[in-house]
């Protein structure tokens, strides 16, 4: 009977989070602009950057430009940080040298585990992982949880759900980690069998927005299951034209590095991905989507 | 064409319903459920505490070798990380020099590790996983010899949760790796092939 109550609530509350997700689709906003306000969290995107070649250079040089007008806090880092080799040069070559400006001012970067770091990379003090491969941090009015999709094991699971419950409603839940579940890529596509065990968490305990990298392309899928998806895997990395645009892509960017910027503000999350010639290729606005975590 | 609007939205409504109700059953179960018999589940479980016991004797000789290094903390220092890697990995190959093939993953617990991968492969969960270990990047040609650090800014293959799920559960020090068809069990500390099943991955 409690069984049939409990089954017929979770159908209820995915049904409305897929009709609020569809009517509070992102807003494309004609004339975007940041609100900056005084207590809004603001942040840098980056995945699968950690080459060591110019074009990631020249994209970690267009994001420390845009700090100038958008002075964001942090910066996420959704795996791959360091390709090719652990040894001190490779740190020095495709992390030190490449964000020292940020570095130098202090901005703080928090990394999850792509398929190319060596997992002892969680004691890297500048990735902030606490020696840990999972981990959870909170900013401002948003919680982030840190997972490592490399191996999603039952212990990370019991872990990301006690974690995902204790935290208010209120607040905003983003993940992020490495292989994205959702992903028009031709070269991974999407991470079914991580999705099958870990979505339903994701939706029963109202995460809000997605970040992944893997595929390197940008991608922003349309809301699944009330959930908002971003794939940011060409910080560094690119295959060009690589991107298969299917019935889940809402905007895609396969031809140039990118980087996003993020702010949220109270209930909504502002967003901007840019080229690493500066262009503007995708931005808007995400209201915080009214979900209630499923008892 | 208000009809239209209001059958193209009624439309969309009970296509989200049904895509909602389907998925949401799916997931949910596929959380609970292990796709391996109950009887299977008996049949395996000897060879499964076998392997179990020779992880935890594994775990017992890292903990006694890595004690006589300085801890590694948290450092801005990268070379200190590799160094402490290193040093590690030389003292368990020393402590365990003549490890072989098959100390871990004894012949009885290899039987019960394929007889797992195959019925989750025959089950619903199959497609899924074969498409997990599909997924990952091209992997150089590389010889994976026990007692040997795996190879240097080689990339992993995730290993499919739904293996996971059913695999025998492994102490922190040690963790499942898939290199091509070969399953491993790897010092994540140490960056070591404790050992190696060759070809039982399909």
């Amino acid at each position: 009977m409690r069984a049939k109550y409990i089954q017929r609530r979770a159908f209820l509350a995915i049904v409305c989070s897929i009709i609020f997700g569809a009517a509070f689709s992102v807003l494309a906003a004609q004339d975007f602009k940041f609100p900056l306000t005084q207590d809004s969290v603001r942040f840098a995107v980056i995945g699968d950057m950690g080459t060591g070649d110019a074009a990631q250079y020249q994209t970690a040089q267009k994001m420390i430009d845009s700090r100038v007008g958008f002075p964001y806090d942090f910066v996420i880092m959704l795996g791959d940080n360091i390709y090719g080799g652990s040894k001190s040069k490779d740190f020095e070559q495709k992390f030190q040298v490449p964000y020292k400006p940020l570095l130098d001012a202090g901005v703080p970067f928090y990394a999850c585990l792509g398929n190319h770091d060596n997992p002892n990379e969680r004691q890297y003090k500048p990735f902030n992982m606490g020696g840990e491969s999972y981990y959870t941090y909170k900013k401002g009015n948003v919680r982030f949880f840190v997972l490592d999709s490399n191996y999603m094991d039952p212990k990370q699971l019991a872990w990301l759900e006690s974690q995902l419950k204790s935290s208010p409603a209120s607040d905003w839940k983003i993940c992020y980690f490495h292989h994205p579940l959702y992903s028009s890529g031709r070269f991974h596509g999407p991470a079914t069998d991580v999705r099958q065990v870990l979505e339903p968490l994701l939706i029963k305990y109202g995460v809000n927005v997605v970040f992944s990298g893997h595929e390197h392309v940008y991608e922003r899928v349309h809301p699944q299951h009330g959930i908002y998806y971003f794939t940011e895997g060409s910080s560094g990395e690119l295959r060009p034209n690589n991107l298969n645009k299917t019935a889940v892509t809402d905007k895609g960017f396969d031809t140039d590095r990118t980087f996003m910027l993020v702010e949220i503000a109270a209930d909504k999350m502002y967003f901007q991905t840019l080229s690493r010639a500066g262009a503007v290729i995708d931005s808007g606005i995400i209201p915080k989507q009214p979900r209630t975590p499923i008892q | 064409m208000t009809k239209k609007f209001y059958r193209t939205g009624l439309t969309f409504l009970f296509c989200t319903a049904a895509i909602a109700s389907g998925c949401g059953r799916k997931t949910s179960s596929v959380q609970q459920q292990n796709p391996i018999p109950a009887e299977q589940q008996n049949a395996d479980a000897a060879g499964f505490k076998e392997f179990s016991d020779r992880v935890n004797d594994y775990v017992k000789l890292h903990k006694s070798q890595e004690v006589l290094l300085p801890k590694l903390k948290q450092t801005e220092l990268p070379e200190m990380i590799a160094a402490h890697q290193v040093a590690l990995e030389r003292k368990i190959r020393e402590a365990r020099a003549n490890a072989k093939v098959g100390d871990i993953f004894t012949p009885a617990a290899v039987k019960s590790f394929q007889d797992v991968i195959e019925s989750t492969m025959q089950s619903a969960h199959g497609p899924n996983v074969d498409a997990t270990l599909k997924q990952a990047a091209p992997l150089p040609k590389m010889s994976i010899t026990v007692n040997e650090p795996y190879p240097d800014g080689v990339p992993y293959t995730s290993v499919p949760p739904t293996l996971l799920l059913i695999f025998p559960k492994l102490p922190d020090e040690v963790v499942y790796r898939v290199v091509l068809h070969d399953l491993l069990l790897l010092d994540l500390k140490a960056n070591l092939v404790v050992d190696v099943i060759p070809g039982i991955i399909p």
